[in-house]
């Protein structure tokens, strides 16, 4: 059920400023969700100025030089700092985006950042993904077939027969889009979300797939699929371009016209 | 170890962004006119009820503070209708791209002002009788 107000040990209290030395020249402020797991304390959002004339252009590059100058304890998921292993997905200024390719630029003077939304907190701003992953493995995101392959070659597509998952088959699992959704907020215990529906929606697709029956079947379901409510926020925040809301709705088309 | 808590949604997620700012409306309004409903069967009881009844009702609800109320409901079906307009085009798969559905998002917020402006003037300036 919706639960519209966080619970008590997740509610934000306080929090520590952290002022900009003297001579700074280019001060960004920024606002951070913090959380230890050790100190039994509630969440709490510190305030860190920093001067960014020395560090790189993006929010990741900012909280990098925070962890490295003023706040080492400061604890984030990062890795490949160019959009493609999802790691540094967070909730910057209101909105799911990838820390590493949204540019400080663009966001004005204060940049606030707090850990994709609705999920329970490993550390600041880490989130726990595990059910997250687990909605995406219960989507079976393999090739399933009956008939054996070609014994001479691997099991070929056409070029449009590709084109139809080249964009699905691009999700990155930053779990951006389903952390945007409300639907999901409410009812990830039993809504599958958008990324792992984008997920079942590639492989539903996929020309050399002989499980899309079974895909289906398995989707048919008042929560599984059924809670997307066309609000949009994930194909909204998607850093990929994908198209979560038009792949769910293409699920429930598919599942309408099998019954005539 | 404690419990983790939850981090926040409602409280950090930008509210007034198109996506959910037509959704939050579709529900608000969708809400306000189910309640209008008992407001409709309190009229139609009155007019199986008899003239008496009906003189009752007509004249409570013609009252001046039902107007005000009469022209929020008219503003809320115009936008419901819209909004429910542009979700049967989604569902039929179109429109779901990210510029169309924002698009579509301002179409919705402004086609119900005029669609409201028009029907509030039509029924203020007696038109209709």
């Amino acid at each position: 059920m919706a639960e519209f107000r966080l619970p008590p040990n997740s509610r934000i209290r306080g929090g520590v400023t952290h002022r900009a030395p003297a001579g700074a020249q280019e001060v960004r402020t920024f606002r951070i969700y913090r959380f230890d797991p050790d100190s039994g304390e509630n969440p709490r959002v510190d305030t860190f100025e920093l001067d960014v004339s020395g560090c790189g252009p993006m929010v990741l590059d900012g909280l990098i030089s925070i962890k490295a100058s003023v706040d080492s304890s400061l604890t984030f998921r990062r890795s490949c700092r160019e959009g493609i292993c999802g790691s540094c997905a967070m909730n910057i200024n209101g909105i799911n985006r990838l820390a590493c390719t949204t540019s400080m630029h663009e966001l004005g003077r204060e940049i606030r950042i707090y850990p994709l939304p609705h999920m329970p907190v490993v550390k600041d701003l880490v989130p726990d993904l595990t059910q997250f992953y687990a909605q995406y493995a219960s989507v079976k995101p393999w090739l399933q077939t009956e008939t054996p392959p070609p014994p001479d070659r691997e099991r070929l597509q056409s070029k449009e027969e590709q084109e139809q998952i080249d964009r699905p088959a691009a999700c990155i699992l930053c779990a951006c889009c389903s952390t945007a959704c409300p639907s999901y907020w409410w009812n990830s215990d039993r809504y599958l979300g958008p990324a792992a529906l984008l997920a079942a929606y590639r492989w539903i697709i996929d020309s050399r797939d002989e499980a899309t029956g079974e895909r289906l079947d398995a989707l048919e379901d008042p929560f599984k699929l059924y809670r997307c409510h066309t609000i949009m926020n994930c194909t909204d925040v998607c850093p990929k371009d994908l198209n979560p809301a038009k792949a769910i709705a293409e699920i429930k088309k598919m599942l309408i016209e099998r019954q005539s | 170890m404690a419990e983790r808590p939850t981090s926040p949604h409602l409280s950090v997620y930008r509210m007034h962004r198109y996506t959910l700012l037509t959704s939050v409306l579709n529900r608000a309004t969708g809400l306000v006119l189910a309640l209008g409903l008992l407001v409709l069967v309190y009229w139609l009881m009155a007019v199986a009820g008899g003239p008496l009844a009906y003189a009752r009702a007509a004249a409570l609800l013609g009252g001046g503070i039902f107007k005000i109320l009469w022209l929020a409901l008219l503003a809320v079906f115009a936008y419901h209708l819209c909004a429910g307009l542009r979700h049967l085009v989604w569902d039929s798969g179109r429109g779901l791209e990210r510029a169309q559905s924002r698009a579509s998002a301002y179409l919705v917020l402004i086609g119900s002002a005029v669609l409201f402006a028009a029907l509030a003037a039509w029924l203020l300036t007696g038109r209709h009788a």
